[in-house]
């Protein structure tokens, strides 16, 4: 029975009279109505009735006295449990109980009363607690259940009390060495060990013998899918590698892993291979063909964990310049069903992915979405055009130009406003190449709106009024409604005119000019704004008075109208910090991209260990195009090695079978490509076709 | 590790939580969240002191809070661990959609998951074939007590006073559950006649396939020691076409095909299965690189040109892929030609459609409809439906939908062919013939005679009625678009084929059954703007 009667609130009067109505018999039906009454003391805890409930603890202790049954057992401790945290003095009436739990002769009982005695924060439970456990882990009669989860324990225990944990840890370091270990307890004390290694900054890293590793990593096989990520997570910096060799048989034991479906084992495997790759002189090709493709397949998953991924490949991506993935962008293509932000993450990756080759590609797919009904979309792929202009160099960049322009023609406002402000910075980046578009982008002077877009607008006004000879007249659209600007375009307005002065003193401009500066200085109230009209003014003024000496017209252009520095889209991260990021991979810090310590407080950061097999810098690593030299590893892996489906890749060892991959899927988009029909190709391999199909059909309509 | 997990409804009230670190206050960080969260926000949002970390199943969220003071904790661990969570939670509860009642009514069973899933926050085992060895026996399972009490109750006619008082308080909290829960009781009957033998087996062996279950991981998805009888194994290719044009500027905005493959596997043993599609024999690089396949199929084989597979237990889609077609392809239905004539002397208004099919001649469509929009037309012409409309069509029926202004055509069973089957219907509305009207309204002031009688529903009155409302009138893109329903069976539209399909079983070595069949349907979208 269970019902929401249950999750109600409840009076403790109401729940101790069932409770006590009851007792008397001892029939199985009263039994089931004494649980119902706890199961409703259980439901009022998790509501958060904690007066009403604090009553009811002399019945609890009661119950516990008298019952057996597991059910009735785990509603106690679980109500010592949620009460030990709120009032933890209230409970200790309940650890004698808790202790004679502990022997217990069901392993059930005994872990929960390890869980309970750990979990509640108060003086006597972690005397009791740190007495207790350290002896559990110790003793060898315990069962194997038992023992992990007093192992566990100690990790909570570490929490509160350091001092009686360090003397715990040379034991759990035998635990780990000892051989013929319950491989559950040998995962539960590595982790463990590890994490209280990581958590205490006064003690040094964990590190492990060469052959410790080795024989967590042969336990791999008959571990559980959680105990396996558990192992590759903790060996990870802690299992250093005295050679190149070790490097490599780790890597090749471990490799099989990235196949696994839990991306938590798969991610895992990947970020001890990458680790490990820091101890090694060379990699073959296939290694990254292999990363890839696990990548790839990791990404056809719930759409949290496909964002947790991307994160990571973004991360990959970023750490070396040679990256550990050779991803077809096709991959990172946007389908309408994502989430925001898994869209908004592969556009990054698609960025981050952009080169000369892949450029045409991405760019028909980021023109795609930019005529996109998804607004906030539309804009979002404009912007990651004209980041790709400012990033590549002079010919990609062009390219992105062109599809800027003919998305100018679409005409829709926000698509236009969206472009006018990439384009600044695109003109930035390169100040020269693209003089001809600037005729056509100012067509659009009067359809600009938003704030930014304005000011992008009379920035590529300013500085390019010498390609247009009515720049002056173009430039009053904005001047004449400068009191309702926003506050930003009005500085603008109020530089650009300056400007066009100085540049050029004439009547006209001087007219402008001047008043700019007096609205700005008499109209406005922003005291930014008045301040520095008064300074050009007063600058103005200087270099026209008998003063001039002082200040020389060329100064006072240099100072108005400086030389801007070429801007940079900054997407590399300090090298220090990649590394340790690429040791934290699945992790927060990997999906903020920032260092651990910014993200986590009171942690030593990861950094590599150093041995003797350890690369001086990153760069060091090559990747062998040749897959013979690297047999140790074809050999233990079955699997056939020869990912001929890996798209882009541009191999040395190309087979002729694979000639038609190289080729650019510009022929796959075949809207706007040549013509290829996709229907009616009768297919190579059967001789008879249709024989085929008659024999494999059913003919009877779907259901 | 997280220092707390919730499973909150979609107000995002905590139904259950499960404190791991001893969090002296647990509402509060559910009030947190509440108040930091965006639907539209990535699954890991930060925020005072704590990350918290989502995913989003049906109707509820699997939320886990971790401190910022806490280093060790693994966010794909997280993620991965609420994910798994979750389709235990399903299995458990034996159902395809969790809700809010469920949570409620089996918190304690949940609660017992966590504990046996999670210790301190490191997970332990998420495989529910092994969590029921552990948990079977305590489970409470409202569900099937419910049942029982039902089955109890139908049969023996409410004798015990008690369980009647339960039966009605159930009654009264919601009809709906309970037909529910004959759905499941139903749904579990089924699989157990089945399956008989597979459950028979792990009865007897449980710990056996523990052993299983962890030594030989790679397989995850299947346990060892299914048989059935008949070995059969069914593969359905479905495709849809999403299509859609501007008619009159005859621009294609979209042709695409989105397409699934289907399985329902009835297979004993470890069958090893291959499969090989027209597509991937010729390498082509568009299916190659737009398909994605079930975690089952060993993406190495692939590139051997075929798919090999051990397949999961009952129903599963192996692929799916998606692609596009060329603008100069045919579409499979083809409007043809839309023409609105208006005869302004005749006081009349033609609509005329003509569609015409473009696949293979021996098949045709089990299923055709075109919908033509009116509110167009209504808003050009002055449409008197006093008089009555007219409808003409070479195969199947004409309805007129006055309340959303659209004709449906209902075609039916069309031929293929290559442009030369053809269709057409003709729609003829009356126009408001003023002077006619007039000298009626004359006659009638005039006469003694009483008005002539009207037989059948007045149109113009209810047409009148159901549009007084919407005054604005505003045409929205959807009220021009003529769209198109359609099925038609085996075939695809890609071109799809499967060459053949293996079953091998090593060790059994039985006579198997394939069947495979071809479908292709319309998308949502599969219109013409006219």
């Amino acid at each position: 029975m269970s019902d929401h009667k249950i999750f109600t609130r409840y009076k403790a009067n109401e729940i101790r009279a069932e409770l006590q109505s009851f007792e008397v018999k001892k029939s199985k039906v009263s039994a089931n109505k004494r649980k119902d009454g706890l199961k409703k003391i259980i439901a009022n805890l998790t509501l958060g009735n904690y007066n009403e409930m604090a009553y009811l603890a002399p019945e609890i202790l009661k119950f516990w006295k008298i019952e057996d049954d597991l059910e009735v057992k785990r509603i106690c401790h679980e109500y010592v449990r949620s009460f030990g945290i709120v009032n933890p003095k209230n409970t200790v009436e309940a650890l004698p109980f808790i202790l004679n739990d502990l022997k217990n002769r069901n392993e059930k009982i005994q872990i929960m009363a390890l869980k309970t005695l750990v979990a509640v924060p108060s003086a006597e439970f972690i005397d009791e607690a740190s007495r207790i456990i350290p002896s559990f882990v110790n003793r060898r009669s315990v069962p194997p259940d038992v023992t992990r989860t007093a192992i566990y324990a100690l990790k909570r225990l570490d929490e509160v009390n350091h001092d009686r944990v360090v003397e715990c840890l040379p034991f759990l370091l035998e635990l780990i060495q000892r051989e013929n270990v319950d491989p559950i307890i040998h995962v539960a004390a590595l982790n463990t060990l590890n994490s209280i290694h990581e958590s205490n900054p006064n003690l040094q890293p964990l590190k492990l013998s060469m052959e410790t590793a080795f024989n967590s990593l042969d336990l791999l096989q008959t571990l559980n899918e959680w105990d396996k990520a558990l192992v590759l997570d903790a060996l990870t910096i802690s299992a250093v590698p005295g050679s190149h060799e070790d490097a490599y048989e780790m890597i090749d034991i471990v490799l099989p892993q990235l196949q696994h479906v839990n991306t938590f084992v798969a991610l895992n495997a990947f970020k001890f291979i990458a680790y490990l790759l820091n101890y090694v002189d060379s990699v073959n090709e296939s290694l990254i063909k292999r990363f890839s493709n696990s990548i790839i397949s990791l990404l056809n998953k719930p759409p949290e964990l496909q964002f947790l991924v991307l994160r990571n490949v973004i991360l990959l991506l970023l750490s070396r310049d040679v990256p550990l993935l050779n991803l077809d962008v096709s991959y990172f293509f946007i389908e309408f069903t994502d989430p925001i932000f898994i869209k908004d993450t592969k556009l990054e990756c698609l960025y981050l992915l952009a080169n000369e080759e892949t450029l045409p590609r991405i760019l028909e797919e980021l023109e795609q979405y930019a005529t996109d009904i998804d607004i906030q979309m539309s804009r979002k792929a404009i912007r990651a055009i004209g980041n790709l202009a400012v990033k590549l160099k002079h010919h990609s960049a062009s390219e992105c130009v062109t599809a800027l322009l003919d998305l100018l023609e679409f005409g829709v406002e926000y698509v236009v406003q969206e472009i006018i402000s990439v384009f600044r910075n695109i003109l930035r980046k390169h100040p020269s190449e693209f003089k001809s578009c600037i005729k056509d982008l100012v067509k659009y002077t009067d359809s600009v709106q938003e704030p930014e877009s304005k000011n992008a607008m009379i920035w590529i006004i300013t500085n390019y009024s010498d390609n247009m000879s009515n720049y002056l007249q173009i430039f009053q659209i904005f001047s004449s409604k400068f009191l309702e600007e926003t506050l930003d375009v009005q500085f603008s307005i109020l530089n650009s005119s300056v400007k066009f002065f100085v540049r050029d003193p004439n009547p006209k401009t001087e007219k402008i000019c001047m008043q700019m500066l007096k609205s700005c200085t008499e109209d406005s109230n922003n005291p930014d704004l008045r301040n520095r009209a008064f300074m050009y003014w007063s600058l103005l003024s200087l270099a026209q008075t008998d003063k001039a000496h002082l200040l020389s017209n060329e100064s006072l252009k240099n100072i108005l109208d400086g030389e801007l520095p070429v801007i940079e889209l900054n997407t590399k991260l300090d090298p220090v910090i990649l590394e340790e990021l690429e040791l934290n991979i699945g992790t927060i810090a990997s999906i903020y991209l920032k260092p651990v310590s910014q993200i986590f407080r009171n942690t030593r950061p990861r950094y590599l260990l150093p041995s003797p097999a350890l690369n001086k810098s990153r760069g060091q690593l090559k990747i062998l195009h040749d897959t013979k030299n690297w047999n140790n590893l074809e050999s233990l892996d079955t699997l056939h090695e020869d990912f001929s489906n890996n798209r882009s890749d541009k191999s040395a060892h190309k087979k002729s079978m694979m000639n038609d991959y190289d080729k650019p899927a510009e022929t796959v988009n075949q809207l706007k490509g040549k013509r290829k029909s996709s229907s009616t190709s009768p297919s190579k391999l059967s001789r008879k076709p249709s024989m085929l199909v008659r024999k494999l059909s059913i003919r009877k309509p779907f259901s | 590790m997280s220092s707390c997990i919730y499973i909150l409804d979609e107000n995002l009230e905590p139904l259950i939580s499960k404190n791991i670190k001893s969090i002296p206050n647990l509402r509060y960080i559910a009030q947190l969240f509440k108040r930091v969260y965006e639907p539209a926000s990535p699954p890991i949002t930060t925020s005072l002191n704590w990350h918290f970390i989502r995913i989003k199943r049906d109707s509820l969220i699997f939320l886990s809070a971790v401190h910022t003071s806490d280093y060790d904790c693994d966010i794909m661990c997280v993620i991965s661990f609420l994910d798994q969570f979750h389709l235990l939670l399903k299995k458990f509860l034996e159902t395809p959609v969790l809700d809010r009642n469920m949570i409620l009514d089996n918190v304690l069973l949940i609660m017992e998951l966590f504990e046996e899933t999670i210790d301190f926050g490191i997970v332990q085992s998420t495989e529910s074939s092994i969590l029921k060895d552990y948990v079977r026996i305590k489970i409470n399972m409202p569900d099937s007590t419910i049942i029982n009490q039902l089955r109890d109750a139908s049969a023996k006619d409410s004798e015990e006073s008690d369980n009647e008082a339960k039966k009605k308080s159930k009654r009264v909290s919601g009809m709906p559950d309970l037909y529910k829960y004959l759905q499941i009781s139903k749904s579990t009957n089924e699989k157990k006649t089945s399956t008989k033998d597979t459950f028979d087996e792990e009865g007897v062996d449980t710990y056996n396939s523990f052993i299983a279950n962890t030594t030989v991981m790679p397989i995850s998805w299947r346990t060892k020691g299914i048989h059935y009888g008949k070995n059969e194994f069914f593969l359905d290719v479905i495709e849809r076409v999403q299509y859609f044009m501007d008619f009159e500027q005859g621009i294609i905005r979209t042709n695409l095909i989105h397409g699934q493959i289907f399985c329902k596997s009835y297979l004993s043993g470890m069958p090893k299965l291959k499969i090989a599609i027209n597509k991937l024999l010729k390498r082509d690089a568009q299916f190659i690189s737009n398909s994605k396949f079930h975690q089952c199929v060993s993406l190495e084989s692939l590139n051997e040109k075929e798919i090999q597979f051990i397949p999961p237990d009952g129903d599963f889609v192996l692929c799916k892929y998606e692609l596009k077609r060329h603008v100069n392809d045919p579409p499979m239905l083809k409007l043809s030609s839309y023409e609105v004539k208006a005869k302004i002397k005749k006081y009349k208004v033609q609509i005329l459609v003509t569609i015409e099919t473009h696949f293979k001649g021996q098949n045709s469509t089990s299923g055709l409809s075109v919908k033509v929009p009116l509110s167009q037309i209504f808003k050009d012409y002055e449409i008197d439906l006093r008089k009555p409309a007219r409808f003409k069509s070479s195969t199947g029926n004409v309805l007129f939908n006055l309340s959303e202004d659209f004709l449906l055509w209902e075609v039916g069973a069309m031929k293929g062919g290559h442009g030369e089957t053809k269709l057409s219907m003709t729609a003829e509305f009356a126009l408001f013939n003023k002077e006619e009207y007039e000298k009626e309204v004359e006659e009638l002031r005039n006469s003694m005679n009483p008005p002539p009688i009207r037989e059948g529903p007045k149109l113009e009155e209810l047409y009148k009625q159901i549009h007084e409302d919407d005054v604005s009138k505003t045409i929205s893109l959807a009220s021009n678009l003529v769209t198109m329903r359609f099925e038609v069976p085996y075939c695809t539209c890609s071109g799809l084929k499967v060459e053949y399909l293996k079953i091998e079983e090593e060790q059994l070595q039985y006579q198997s059954f394939p069947w495979v069949r071809y479908k292709t349907v319309s998308d949502e979208e599969y219109a013409y703007l006219v």
